[in-house]
Order: structure tokens, then sequence, then C-alpha cells
């Protein structure tokens, strides 16, 4: 699995009206890499995650997940598939405990979901659950209500969701967003365990460069819509063009 | 609204047990055998509501129509002369659940204000066309039912006998949905309540499991409007009036959204409680406009949930 | 040719007036739902309340005139009360709870007014009578004068929602409510201000309407119902799709009175909106993106 093509990103454009977001971007992530996306405000790396995750339909160009074009296809489709995203602004299911929100996730992937026997049925996933709450920490609170966690513990959550559907790509959009300094040096370091143990390859689109540059295999910068640099993390780092779009007048 | 079913452990079965002793109470008269009927009725209602309103999250202005449709084929059955309690009931199913199929269709495809706006659309045009189109007897309705027949030759005619057929329908449609709740299905559909889009985008089909939850809740609401045409001998119009779903509604908020027992109490309340207030006509709508308003803002759990309205946050 | 005109051409003029106040109730809501996130159920009573104000100031003031102007304030003051007493503390909530409170209100507005005006049918006398002959046919002068002023007030409001810094930031705020917040604007205040906004377009079209249509408590009912499917048809996001849907359904329903009586015109439009959602689903102007 590790090395081969798992997603290409093949002249993607999204405009929305008069809008361009994004143009013509064109990268390929292979398997068991962490790939992060950067760029300044508005350059459009969300967008991007919308487009890869279903939400919106590329305007032009295609994106292909283990060879097979993701045009078209739906949220829920595409998460079938084996895609996970988290969201820039925790997403989680309120009223309900920790514990209860990952076990809806995890309950996707069980043989009785979406079948008639659902209806008085509940699979016992209990031990997955567990396990996940207990990588991040959070075994602790599985009865608390997940509008009562921390917003770490929250945004860790976030994650747990994501990695309990078993996917094989995961799309984590601003994991550290709003994170003190130590947290994310935590939360960087956990992420790239976990996902080196489960084999996953990793999307990542992150404001912080330490992060960035800390577990990142390849970077893509975007500006203004457009990859304008693509490379390891020294290559980018001198790289002048990037330079040159951090500080010329848009900011981080 | 707690995901987890609030059970008192002895509490169904004794509220059961007790309920099934209730016409032996010295007090029992006809005439509330009868209003015990329709508050079970409307309580078996409001708990089958809140199986789409307290779990789901989606709130249905058109119930009364599932309702109404319901009282229709039983009546249109009993008419005809075909007398037996099941055809009846299983002729509702067939109605209602085609019905319910058509409007959670369209309804269930966007998000949830267009199942609230589409429910009570599809709930009007069918009131219209039962109260002024001639097909089913105009605003008369059908009136002067036959008795049903629980087997050949056993009718259901004495009030006692429709009490226990009303409570038998209660028990069955409260074990069905705590059923529902505590499988897989019911908590997709809290997650689903939670955050829509966080569940579809955990790979669940979103419209699925809405159009699940409707129809359950449609079809159990269906089988109490074919049992009230039995009791009353009679279908109307009335039934599917937008003021009765507002009833549903009223019923379910009293009692306490996602608890399937506190909507039950409340059904029961607020039979009562119209059996007394509504001789004031007049002044009835305003109230319940009123209660309506006063639930949201300060007691938005309900009668069950206040104790818990501590514990839980708004 | 005769029947076009005679019959055909005034039946579509009024779709258009109708058309107009159905487009200025749906602009209300589809602001509403998506400024403050709550679908107002009392939007029809509101418009009701024009009237009924209309008529309480007609018989103060004798003039129609003075109470085209004073009744759209008055049930803005009520707006205005009513967010800020019942909407307001709800916000934070679960969307469900709106939709309650504002079905518990409209029951409050129809059966208040039933018992302060009574449930009969009550008449205001058309402020400008005669008519005058247009196209081959005589077409009365207070219809006329509606369709002026429907298109000024039309006019008055694209140019509010393009032209002024307030109605460009309500725009964009309608399609994302939380860029005001980025903006530094007074939120609650916004808010409050656009709900007693659109409750005195709602209460101007009731009044305006008023002398061509009968005045009862449930007047509203039948207009909240044509404006829901309007926004359903138009795209909840969208207000250019609620005007387009307001004005298709309006005429639809004028023409269609020509040949059907009043119960079947409602369940032929009720066909249409099926036949619309069946082909398109997301209405004619759907916002963009999977999850509208």
């Amino acid at each position: 699995m590790s090395g081969e093509v798992v997603l290409e990103v093949d002249f993607v454009s999204r405009s929305f009206g008069a809008l361009t977001a994004l143009s013509k971007v064109d990268f390929t992530v292979r398997g068991g890499q962490v790939f992060s996306v950067i760029g300044p405000n508005g350059a459009g790396k969300s967008t991007l995650f919308n487009v890869i995750s279903g939400l919106h339909a590329p305007t032009s160009g295609r994106v292909r997940f283990r060879g097979g074009d993701l045009t078209g296809l739906t949220p829920e489709a595409i998460s079938r598939l084996g895609i996970a995203k988290t969201f820039q602004i925790t997403n989680v299911f309120p009223k309900i405990s920790a514990f209860e929100n990952v076990r809806v996730a995890a309950q996707s992937r069980a043989r009785v979901s979406g079948r008639l026997s659902s209806l008085w049925r509940s699979p016992d996933v209990e031990r997955e659950v567990m396990e996940l709450l207990s990588a991040f920490g959070l075994e602790s609170r599985r009865d608390e209500l997940a509008e009562n966690l921390s917003h770490g513990e929250q945004r860790y959550l976030e994650i747990c969701l994501a990695l309990a559907t078993d996917p094989t790509l995961l799309l984590l959009d601003e994991p550290t967003a709003g994170m003190t300094p130590g947290e994310t040096k935590a939360a960087t370091t956990l992420i790239r365990r976990i996902a080196g143990d489960r084999g996953l390859t990793l999307l990542l689109i992150e404001h912080d460069m330490s992060v960035v540059m800390g577990i990142s295999d390849r970077i893509a910068v975007l500006h203004f819509g457009e990859k304008i640099a693509e490379g390891a993390p020294d290559e980018i780092r001198n790289d002048p063009a990037v330079i040159e779009a951090y500080l010329g007048g848009a900011e981080d | 609204m707690s995901s987890a079913p609030r059970t008192l452990p002895w509490g169904a079965p004794a509220a059961f047990a007790a309920l099934a002793l209730l016409p032996l109470a010295p007090f029992m008269s006809k005439y509330y055998l009868l209003l015990a009927f329709d508050a079970l009725v409307f309580g078996a209602i409001a708990m089958s509501l809140d199986l789409l309103m307290g779990y789901t999250g989606l709130v249905s202005f058109g119930h009364a129509a599932f309702y109404g449709l319901g009282a229709y084929a039983a009546a249109v059955l009993l008419e005809r002369g075909v007398l037996s309690l099941w055809a009846c009931l299983g002729f509702a199913l067939v109605v209602v659940g085609v019905y319910a199929f058509v409007v959670a269709y369209f309804a269930t495809t966007r998000r949830g204000i267009y199942f609230a706006l589409l429910t009570l659309i599809f709930a009007e045009v069918v009131y219209t066309f039962f109260r002024y189109t001639q097909t089913f007897g105009g605003s008369d309705g059908i009136q002067g039912l036959p008795e049903a027949m629980l087997l050949p030759g056993v009718p259901i005619d004495t009030p006692i006998k429709k009490y226990y057929l009303v409570l038998a329908y209660l028990i069955f449609g409260y074990v069905v949905c705590r059923l529902v709740v505590a499988s897989h299905f019911g908590r997709v559909l809290v997650a689903i309540r939670e955050n829509e889009d966080r569940a579809r985008f955990l790979g669940y089909n979103v419209p699925r499991y809405k159009m699940g939850a409707c129809m359950i809740s449609a079809l159990l609401t269906g089988l109490g409007g074919a049992l009230y045409a039995i009791r009353a001998s009679y279908a109307t119009p009335d039934l599917m009036l937008w003021t009765e779903s507002g009833e549903f509604i009223i019923s379910v908020m009293i009692g306490g959204l996602g608890t399937l027992a506190g909507p039950i109490v409340g059904g029961v309340f607020f039979t009562l409680l119209r059996d007394k207030v509504s001789s004031y006509v007049d002044w009835y709508f305003i109230v319940i406009g009123l209660v309506l308003v006063a639930i949201v803002l300060f007691m938005p759990r309900g009668l069950v949930g206040l104790r818990s309205a501590f514990r839980l946050r708004t | 040719m005769d029947y076009l005109v005679a019959t055909l051409l005034p039946q579509l003029l009024h779709g258009l007036v109708f058309g107009a106040a159905l487009g200025l109730l749906a602009l209300g809501l589809t602001v509403i739902f998506g400024l403050l996130g709550v679908m107002n159920f009392a939007h029809g009573e509101l418009y009701m309340l024009g009237a009924y104000a209309g008529i309480a100031l007609i018989s103060v003031t004798h003039s129609f005139w003075i109470a085209l102007v004073l009744a759209p304030l008055a049930v803005g003051v009520v707006g205005a009360i009513t967010e800020v007493a019942t909407l307001r503390p709800i916000y934070r909530r679960e969307p469900l709870y709106g939709l309650i409170l504002t079905f518990g209100l409209a029951l409050v507005f129809r059966e208040g007014a039933r018992q302060i005006w009574g449930g009969d049918m009550r008449r205001i006398a058309t402020p400008v009578r005669g008519s005058t002959p247009l196209l081959g046919m005589t077409y009365p002068n207070y219809r006329l004068f509606l369709l002026a002023i429907s298109t000024v007030l039309l006019l008055a409001i694209w140019l509010f929602f393009t032209k002024t810094r307030a109605g460009v930031v309500v725009r964009a705020a309608v399609q994302d409510a939380q860029m005001l917040d980025a903006l530094g604007v007074n939120v609650p205040r916004v808010f409050t201000l656009t709900f007693a906004g659109s409750a005195a377009l709602a209460a101007l079209a009731g009044l305006l309407l008023a002398p061509i249509f009968t005045v009862y408590p449930q007047m509203g009912v039948e207009m909240i119902l044509l404006a829901f499917i309007v926004v359903i048809l138009g795209g909840m996001g969208s207000m250019g799709g609620s005007v387009v849907a307001a004005f298709a359904i309006g005429i639809a329903q004028s023409l269609l009175t020509l040949w059907l009586n009043p119960q079947r015109v409602a369940i032929a439009i009720f066909a249409i909106m099926i036949f619309v959602l069946i082909v398109r689903p997301r209405g004619f102007f759907g916002r963009e993106g999977v999850l509208e």
C-alpha cells in the first residue's frame, strides 16, 4: 500500500459564480505519506478539501482516489470509499456523550448498518471505540457530553470520529486550530504516530508552520487558488515564491 | 434531549398494568372510558411523533394527515361491510404507508426545514381534498360505521373492549419505539438530529434514515387513526386539520422531547385538559398558542424533562 | 383575440399584483430564515394584521392613505417586540424550537384577531375608484395603482439590497450568517430591525390587497402556504429566486382561477410544486453544494 498513488488531484478548478476559488490545482499523494497543503488565508485550501470530500463538484478537472473518479459522488459515498474528513470548526454531535459520538461513527461500517435489521439490533463496537478514545487520552471523558469537552478535547474527538470509519485517506482541516502551543505539539506527535500505526495517508491543511515542517513528507503551497510550489519541507522553506506569498501583503 | 432511553425499570410495565386495571375503577362510566380511549390514542400518537421530533429532530406539521387517512381507510372498509379489525388496520397501514412514502420522499432529500414545510403543505392539500370534494363525503365525512369485528362473530362493541384494544395498541407502539430507539438505526437518528451534515460525512445515507423514521412514525399514527374511526364510528375531515397537528406537537412538548414516555403522558394530559377547556372554544386556540410559546421559552424539556433540566444544559 | 384581451390579460395583471404580494412575503421569510435561522410561521399573520390594523386606523382617521403609512409601522413595532421578547432567547437553540414557537405565535395572532375583530368577513372600500380603458379592456384604477406601487416597492427593495451598505450586508449575511460577527455589526439590533422590516412589508402587502380580497382572520393562512411553496421552489438561500418563484406562482394562481374552483386551484398549484421538485429537486435557484 505504501508508495502507491492514493489520491490524484488533476487540474482541479472550482468557481463560485465570478469567484475562482481553485485554479488548476494538480498534485499526487502517495500511500503512507503526510502531505500538507498550506497557503495564506483565502488561498482555497478549505475549498480544496470540500471538493475532495464531495461537498462541491469541481468546475473542471477531476479527483481520483485509488484510481476511481470521485466526481459527482455524494459525501456519504466518498466516505464509504475510505476518505474521512475532520472539520476546521469543530463539528461533533453536541448533546450526546463522547463515547456515543465515536460509537455512531464506528457503527457506520458495521455489517448491519443500512439493513432492515438495524431497526432492532445494535452492533457491539465497544472495543474499537474505547481503543480510539484511549489513543487520544479521552477514555476518562467517555460519558461527558461532547459540548462539555474542552476545545482541545473536542478537536481530538473530531479526529476520533474520522478514524472510527476506518479510512484509507484522512483529510485533516487545521486539526490544531485554537490549540495552545503545548497542545499543538502533543497533537502533532499523536497524529503522526497514529497515522503511522494504522498505515494511513494524511492530507493536512495547516496554518502553523512548525506543525507543517515537523511532520510533512511533502508540501503543496496554494495562493489565490493556484498551486505555486510543491516539494519536500526543505525545498518549500527556501522557495522564493512561497516566501513572497506569505510576506508580500497576504497575512498568515 | 438525552440519547439514552430514560428507562424507569419498574415504570413502564407498572404503568401499563395500572392502565389495564383502570376500567375496574368505580368512576369509569362509558363517557370516561371513551375519554380514556382518546387520551391513550393521543398519547400513542404523540409518542410516535416524538420519534421524529425528539430523536430525529424533524418537526412534522402534517401528522394529522397520517391520522386522518388511517381513519378514512378503516371507515372505507367498514362502510363496505368489511368488518374485520385486522383488515381495517392492515388497509390503514397500506394507505398511510403509501402517502407517508410520497411525503417523505420529497421532504427528506433536503435539510430539516423543508421537512416541516412540506409535511404542512401535503397535509393541507389532503385536508382540502377530503373536505371540499365529495369523493369521501365532503365535510360530513363517512358516518354511521358498523362495529368492527375482532374475529368473525366477535364484535368490538362495548367501551371496555375498545379501551383494551387501544391499550394493546399503545403497548405495541411503545415496544416498537423502544426497540427502534435502542437500536443502531435509532442511534443514527440521534446523530442526524445533533448534526445532520456530520452524519453524512460519516457515510450515512441521511435521507434514507429520515424516511425510515417518518414511515415508522406515520404508520403508528395511522393505526391510531384507524382505531379512532372504529371507536367513533365515523371519519371526518376535521381529523386532518392542521390544528390537530398542532395538538400532537403540543402533547410532545408538554411531555418532553426525546423521552418516549413523556409524550404519552403529555398526550393524556392534553386530552383531559382539552376535554375540560374546549367548551370555552373561543379562547381555546389562543391558549394553545400561548402554551406552545411558553413551553419553548420556559419549559423546553416538558414535564418529564423538568427533573433533569438541571443536569443537561440547554 | 377578444378572449385574450378581455379575460386573460386582466387575469395576468391580477397575477402580477398577487405575485408581488407573495414576493414580499416570501422575501421576508427568506431573509428572516437566512439571517435569524428561524422559519417564521407567523408571517402570514403579520400580513393579516396589516389589513386589520388598516381597518382600525381607517375607522379612526377615515383615510386609507394615512392607514397605509401607519399600519405597517404599527405591525413593524409588533414585530420588533415579538422578536425581542420571544425569538431572541432561542437563537442558540436547536432550530426545531423556533418552528414550534412561531407556530404558536401564529395561533395567538390569528385567534387574537378573531377575538378582537370577530370572525366575520370585512371589507375595505377601494380607495381609488373607477376604471380605465387599457389595451382594449377596462381595468380597475385601484388595480392599476397596485401595479404601480408594486413596481415601485420592488424597485426600492432591489435598490436597498444592491446599493445600500445595510442592504448588501444583510443580503450577504442571508447566505452566510456568521459573517455578521466578523464585520463587527450590532447583531441583535440588525436582527430586530430585519424582523420588524419584514413584518412591516408583510403588513403593507396585507393592507394593499385588502380592498380586493375580503379581510378575515384566516386570510394569512392561505398566503403563508403559498409563500412556503414559493420559498421551496425558489431555494431557501436565494432572494432572487423567491421573487421569481413568487411571480410564477402568483400568475399561475390567477390564471388557474379562470378554469378551476378555489380548492382545485390549490391542488393544482400543489401539483405544480411536486412537478418542479421532481424535475429540479433543488428548486429553481437552489444553492450550490450537495447539502442544500
